[in-house]
């Protein structure tokens, strides 16, 4: 395996660190944290409670070095990368952000694939800014196929001093085909909702009959909300570029509600679009949809048309 | 009576109904029939000569359930056939001070544009407009005007300017207040031109020279990234002459779609969110 150059100040980088021992992570974690120091970046050191205690004790104070907790900082998947996005992107310094840590995978292994569509996803959402991450995964607390999804989804592996490309990594879009993502599908069950739309002035009644099927499941009023309005987003862009008629269904479970919206358009040419910062006078409505919603697929079928499966958090 | 927020809807004015769909324009004119002979109002409505039956104003208002047949009968609902003189402001003026020295508090009035049109040319009906703008200013009367939505944008930004007591439109009312505009209702990309022809005729006649134009959001309840955007083209003549524009009061998904589009950052734009 060759090794990679030490991280670039001023581009991104997206390194893991698999270990199986404290003092793996705390060798890595001292490395990391110099280089980013030395290079004038600001660190961010992140994790559980007791991790973050470890490494507060091992590492001296400094001005630009700051200490989090996951539970703080990393709630959902899609509001953490956005409001990484966020901070990125409308920064007004030039420093770096070093950020080194852990994701909150949780008990239920089930739940474990949205996060993993996280750590892919940073590499579109983050991409173009001075960001550095270092993901630490521990082998002695985490499933094989967990550890199996961040070899595709960091594009380096990395000791904290030494780094070289990982093999098994996919870009995003390729991540999310691959069945390591865990991309849900539409329930088997019957849709409570289903309604087509023939041009902008349906979009009301959608609205009314979305909120009011999600308003009876266990979704706040202020997430239902904001999944009224993704949906809306989505539903906006079947009419205006892809062909009328454009078709919804809805699913709503005690724990999540799922809508899928198809139109027979010519697809969309970016399944991707609306994670990267929207330019100033750019399309922002799916930017938009991807924070008001848990998760937003994009997926053009073989046979023509549009999928878009949205899911609440 | 039809509600927003749980308030009456004010039909009071000269008023514009803009329609996407024969649909849409028979809920609002059912609406505003109803509210005005429930307050009693003189209606007076005009219509062509040869006004299809499922089109004509009594057909509709019998399928929305509204008395017609008494009010009728009393004299209180009368409908015209268009006709040159029944556009003339001196005939109008006449009609309505008869109404109101019979003892209505006030008259209530209505016709479709293509109405007019039928009898006049576009530019002799927008004089005519204007002039009606002055009978709603001087006696109690409202008179609301019946356009569709598929009118090109300048023609829709005349129509608003001239009709000053707001638009009528399924999702969205607009209202004049001190110092701005007030909305109530759902902006999305359905209606997206109506608000955004709405605020340029509104902003054209508020203060530059560094007032704010203010936009009343607290009745607002719906708000797209299309309505959004409205906001900035529709103000952009007025922030071009260095007028700026403050947001007032948005509430749930409206807040929440201004903080993630940043609008305040936007130049000239200021949001004041009510705590």
């Amino acid at each position: 395996v060759t090794d990679l150059a030490p991280i670039t100040t001023g581009r991104y980088s997206h390194d893991l660190l698999v270990h199986d021992c404290d003092d793996e992570l705390v060798e890595g974690a001292l490395s990391f944290v110099a280089q980013g120091l030395e290079s004038g970046g600001h660190v961010l050191v992140h994790s559980t409670d007791e991790c973050v205690e470890m490494l507060r004790d091992t590492l001296k104070p400094h001005p630009r070095l700051e200490f989090g907790l996951d539970k703080d900082l990393y709630l959902a998947p899609m509001s953490t990368l956005f409001a990484y996005q966020r901070q990125l992107a409308e920064s007004t310094d030039a420093t770096d952000l070093w950020a080194i840590g852990t994701v909150p995978f949780g008990e239920d292994v089930q739940g474990h694939a949205a996060w993993s569509r996280y750590e892919s996803l940073v590499n579109e959402a983050l991409g173009a800014y001075p960001f550095h991450g270092l993901c630490t995964y521990d082998t002695r607390a985490l499933p094989e196929s967990t550890i199996a999804a961040a070899r595709a989804t960091h594009p380096c592996v990395s000791t904290g001093d030494h780094r070289s490309p990982s093999p098994a990594y996919l870009d995003p879009a390729d991540f999310l085909a691959d069945p390591l993502a865990g991309v849900p599908r539409p329930p088997a069950e019957r849709p409570a909702v289903t309604m087509t739309l023939h041009g902008l002035e349906h979009l009301s009644p959608a609205r009314l009959l979305i909120h009011r099927a999600v308003s009876a499941s266990a979704l706040d009023s202020a997430a239902a909300d904001g999944f009224v309005c993704a949906v809306n987003e989505v539903l906006v862009n079947g009419l205006v570029h892809g062909r009328a008629a454009v078709r919804l269904a809805l699913w709503v479970e005690p724990a999540r509600s799922t809508c899928l919206v198809v139109d027979d358009g010519p697809g969309v040419p970016d399944t991707l679009a609306g994670y990267r910062y929207p330019e100033r006078d750019g399309s922002k409505g799916l930017w938009v949809a991807r924070q008001l919603s848990g998760d937003i697929f994009i997926e053009n079928p073989p046979d023509g048309g549009a999928r878009v499966l949205l899911v609440t958090g | 009576m039809q509600r927003y927020d749980g308030r009456p809807v004010d039909w009071g004015g000269h008023l514009v109904l803009v329609h996407d769909t024969e649909r849409q324009r028979r809920i609002g004119l059912a609406a505003w029939a109803r509210r005005s002979l429930d307050l009693g109002a003189k209606v007076l409505y005009i219509e062509p000569a040869n006004e299809p039956g499922d089109r004509s104003l009594l057909n509709l208002l019998r399928d929305h359930a509204v008395p017609v047949d008494d009010a009728l009968e009393s004299g209180q609902l009368e409908v015209f056939t268009a006709s040159e003189e029944a556009y003339s402001p001196e005939w109008q003026e006449d009609v309505v001070d008869k109404a109101l020295a019979a003892g209505y508090p006030t008259v209530a009035w209505s016709g479709a544009a293509t109405t007019a049109w039928s009898v006049m040319s576009p530019s002799t009906h927008a004089e005519i407009e204007w002039a009606t703008d002055e009978l709603c200013r001087t006696r109690p009367v409202s008179v609301l005007c019946q356009y569709a939505a598929t009118l090109p944008q300048a023609t829709l930004q005349t129509v608003c300017a001239m009709h000053g007591a707001g638009v009528r439109e399924s999702q969205l009312r607009t209202r004049p207040v001190p110092g701005g505009l007030e909305l109530a209702g759902s902006v999305d990309a359905s209606n997206e031109r109506i608000l955004r022809s709405a605020l340029v005729a509104a902003a054209a006649t508020a203060p530059s020279d560094g007032g704010a134009f203010s936009i009343d959001l607290s009745r607002l309840e719906f708000l797209d990234v299309a309505g959004a955007r409205a906001f900035v083209t529709g103000t952009t003549p007025h922030r071009i002459k260095g007028g700026r524009v403050r947001l007032k009061g948005p509430r749930g998904p409206v807040d929440t779609l201004l903080h993630l589009l940043q609008v305040e950052r936007t130049d000239g734009f200021e949001v004041e969110t009510t705590p």
